[in-house]
């Protein structure tokens, strides 16, 4: 009796203590499933990195909701005919949290930081287009020489060769722009010229924004915005339904409930991702086109996307997602046969079937669910399956190493463009840690993404994804799963809010609660 | 204090043990750090350069000295992922995981032993059997199931109180509950064994028939001579709670040493493991210390020399 009674008590101290710090009701509440790296752009590799830079700091460029590039700190700017040579000019006005204005000194001096090598960020590469950033890098070069000042606000950057997509590369959160000379601690105390200021971090438990008044491009309507850490899906889903969290990503184990029973709540949108496994091409049977043909062939692909995945994705007949211009939805699937599959894989010399690894990680519930119902299907086929699993860290090794036959794996778009999905992930340059896990190697494939990137003209940079997508797609390089569709909800009160198809393109600046 | 000087020095070894064990097991399993720091897309000279400038490609012995001479100097180094100091990081997780690990404790001493000494007043007894069967559901319980249980009814059901985070008192009872539970079961089986066999023994026959009340002897008597087994419990699981508790730490997002210590896993933020292993075995050695002292004051038989 005793025990329960003090029980009862503590519960009505506690409740009495809620009352009091229930935070952030009538501010906007966002999370992230884990504490961010740091706030310092040079050390955005990751996506709640990302997501957070994009709040206190700008870009040149920027993306929107629906990922299509805008002017930002930049408010114009020019390109050379031959796509080699760029000139950027400022915003004018524009002022760091601090009051320091920007000038065009202070982003040639973050990107010099990102590049440097004591910087120890990881991520230099958006932007090695710039003639002589890798020499630099590298500590071969005291300076950027194709990164020139034109005057206090214009930039001028020559490319060591053309690239039609280079303002995108620089609206990618490592090209923020941070004060010169850069403050310290400014991984844990930023300073930008973002729509909200930093006010605090608790690491593992919450970020604190306040609205900057100051911002160029609108103040945000909301006054705060605070960034809690919730790594659990379904803590984050009671959170949600207790209104304490004002957008979420659905779990997947409540996708059908939410659908039937708050309609309202949800926004869908087509995300730019991509899930596959990857078959490595230069591994025993799995070099031979036929086999990863076959592969392709003996996976009822809808099946699994219904089952597992909460039918949240759209059939993959390529790797570029719809929403990206140069993808095919129109192009043949190789289907669902596994009788064809079966003779594809006699026609290669394996009338016995095949016995290969599948890796996958059981932090990816859905993909790890996923590769059992691939292993499963693949046995009917007289492909037979080990699953090894490992933890992601150990995966990635053994992926980038090419220790592994076949791991399943979805791709993030960076910058939202189909060469995100062509470049990292099939030229014979990206092997590995580069994205290229399948090990796809095509010289014709090579000179066709080369030749992409240095395309100006949009019409003809389209036609050319295309044909590279239908070239890859032939060859089989991977089994190709789905594009995910994004399934958010958003508290009813929220309004002004809008899905990212990419995950820097949301500022909050129009969100608020109340009145949509 | 001769004890607790000697005691603390031999608390050495033990540490150096573990620092090598550590080191030594981290180094060799899979999984490369710079795959975290550069992310999912990167280009070979950068990794080349970060493993370099990281001296992670140097010689194991070379840099097992290299820490050692940090560690000794009090610098658990820096981590690779997010550059801060691994000192600082667990300064400001570990009062997180104090707080939590002494509500759960509190809650389980104070549980625990009430169920299972008033159990064993009258064994076979309705509240006995009644405690009982909350001891075993508590012991079979997976954590995990609990605190989203617990979640549900407490906070989505009732809205008595937050889901998750930290802050006020409210914030501390959900995750306090889930974490105590096992103990408060385990605690309730082992005070009522141990009082069962104190309350048969010839002492407590003798102070019954002293006349004594049965209040003063189930409680003077019985309970103070079953503290032994009870006080071991209680340590061990102090122990392990300030270490910190992945589980209970993840479901209610409590940012204490658990989640630190499994998100430099996951990334192979190896300063970070390291320097969070050291310090867990330092709280975990410490806290055996003093329940070895505090064997001595329940029962004063028992004496270190």
């Amino acid at each position: 009796m005793r025990a329960r009674s003090i029980l009862l008590h503590t519960t009505l101290v506690a409740t009495i203590a809620c009352g009091r710090t229930a935070p952030g009701r009538a501010g906007l509440v966002y999370y992230e499933s884990y504490d961010p790296r740091s706030l310092d752009p040079a050390l955005s590799t990751d996506v709640p990195t990302g997501e957070m830079v994009t709040l206190a700091f700008d870009g040149l460029t920027q993306f929107d909701p629906d990922g299509r590039l805008e002017p930002a700190l930049a408010d114009r700017w020019t390109a050379s005919p031959d796509g080699r040579r760029y000139v950027f000019h400022l915003r004018a006005g524009v002022k760091f949290h601090n009051g320091t204005p920007l000038t065009a000194a202070a982003v040639r001096a973050s990107f010099l930081r990102v590049l440097a090598p004591g910087t120890r960020g990881g991520r230099p590469w958006p932007l090695y287009p710039i003639a002589g950033a890798e020499e630099y890098a590298a500590g071969r070069a005291a300076g950027v020489r194709g990164m020139t000042l034109r005057d206090d606000s214009g930039l001028a950057f020559t490319l060591t060769e053309p690239l039609a997509i280079f303002p995108k590369f620089l609206a990618m959160p490592v090209a923020s722009v941070t004060p010169a000379p850069a403050p310290p601690e400014l991984g844990q105390r930023p300073i930008g010229t973002g729509p909200w200021r930093f006010v605090a971090w608790q690491h593992d438990d919450a970020l604190t924004f306040a609205r900057n008044p100051d911002y160029w491009g609108g103040a945000p309507l909301a006054d705060t915005l605070i960034v809690r850490i919730v790594p659990e899906p379904l803590t984050r889903a009671a959170e949600f339904e207790a209104g304490r969290l004002s957008v979420i990503e659905v779990p997947f184990g409540e996708t059908a409930r939410w659908r039937a029973q708050h309609p309202g709540w949800l926004a869908e949108k087509p995300a730019l991702r991509v899930v596959y496994v990857a078959l490595n091409n230069r591994r025993g049977p799995l070099s031979d086109t036929r086999v990863r043909r076959a592969i392709n062939q003996a996976v009822n692909v809808p099946e699994i996307l219904a089952t597992v995945y909460g039918g949240r994705g759209i059939l993959a007949r390529g790797a570029i997602p719809p929403a990206l211009a140069g993808s095919d939805t129109t192009r043949r699937a190789y289907g669902y046969d596994p009788a064809a599959a079966r003779r594809l894989l006699a026609e290669a010399g394996y009338a016995g079937g095949i016995d290969v690894q599948l890796w996958r990680t059981a932090s990816n519930v859905e993909l790890s669910r996923a590769a059992q119902a691939i292993q499963s299907q693949l046995a009917a086929a007289g492909v037979r399956v080990e699953l090894v699993e490992r933890d992601a860290s150990s995966q990635r090794e053994a992926a980038r190493k090419g220790q592994a036959d076949m791991v399943i794996l979805d791709w993030w778009a960076d910058y939202p463009d189909a060469d995100n999905f062509l470049y990292p992930l099939f030229y014979s340059g990206s092997f590995g840690a580069g994205g290229n896990y399948a090990f796809y190697s095509d010289a014709v494939t090579d000179s066709l993404i080369l030749a992409a990137r240095r395309t100006t003209d949009d019409a003809g940079r389209t036609a050319l994804y295309r044909r590279i997508d239908d070239r890859v797609y032939a060859a089989a390089p991977w089994l190709y799963l789905w594009f995910p569709k994004d399934l958010w909800a958003h508290r009813p009160d929220l309004g002004g809010w809008d899905l990212p198809v990419i995950f820097n393109g949301q500022r909050w600046t129009h969100a608020r609660v109340g009145g949509r | 204090m001769r004890l607790v000087g000697r005691r603390l020095l031999m608390t050495l070894p033990t540490l150096f043990g573990v620092l090598v064990v550590a080191f030594l097991l981290l180094n060799v399993a899979p999984g490369d750090p710079v795959a975290a720091m550069v992310g999912e897309r990167a280009d070979s000279a950068t990794i080349a350069r970060l493993r370099a400038e990281l001296h992670l490609d140097d010689p194991l012995p070379a840099r097992f000295g290299h820490y050692v001479w940090g560690v000794v100097r009090g610098d658990l180094g820096r981590s690779y992922i997010t550059q801060r100091p691994i000192v600082q990081d667990l300064e400001e997780r570990f009062p997180k995981t104090v707080q939590l690990a002494l509500a759960a404790m509190l809650l389980a001493a104070l549980c625990g032993i009430t169920l299972g000494a008033v159990s064993a007043v009258q064994p076979g007894g309705v509240f006995d059997r009644l405690a009982m069967l909350v001891s075993y559901l508590g012991v079979s319980f997976p954590v995990y199931w609990v605190g989203l249980l617990l979640i549900l009814v407490f906070a989505l059901g009732l809205h008595w109180l937050p889901p998750s985070g930290s802050g006020g008192l409210a914030y501390l009872v959900l995750p306090a509950l889930t974490l105590g539970m096992r103990s408060i079961a385990f605690l309730s089986r082992i005070t009522r064994a141990a009082m069962l066999d104190v309350l048969s023994s010839d002492f407590v026959r003798t102070a019954r028939a002293k006349g004594l009340s049965e209040a003063t002897v189930v409680l003077r008597h019985g309970l103070r001579n079953a503290l032994v087994p009870v006080i071991t419990v209680l340590g061990l699981d102090t122990g392990s709670y300030l270490t910190g508790s992945i589980l209970t730490e993840t479901i209610f997002g409590w940012p204490g040493l658990g989640r630190y210590v499994l998100t430099a896993i996951e990334k192979r933020d190896l300063p970070a493991i390291q320097g969070g292993i050291l310090f867990m075995s330092l709280v975990f050695v410490l806290v055996n210390l003093v329940t070895d002292l505090l064997y001595a004051k329940a029962d004063p038989r028992i004496a270190y020399d």
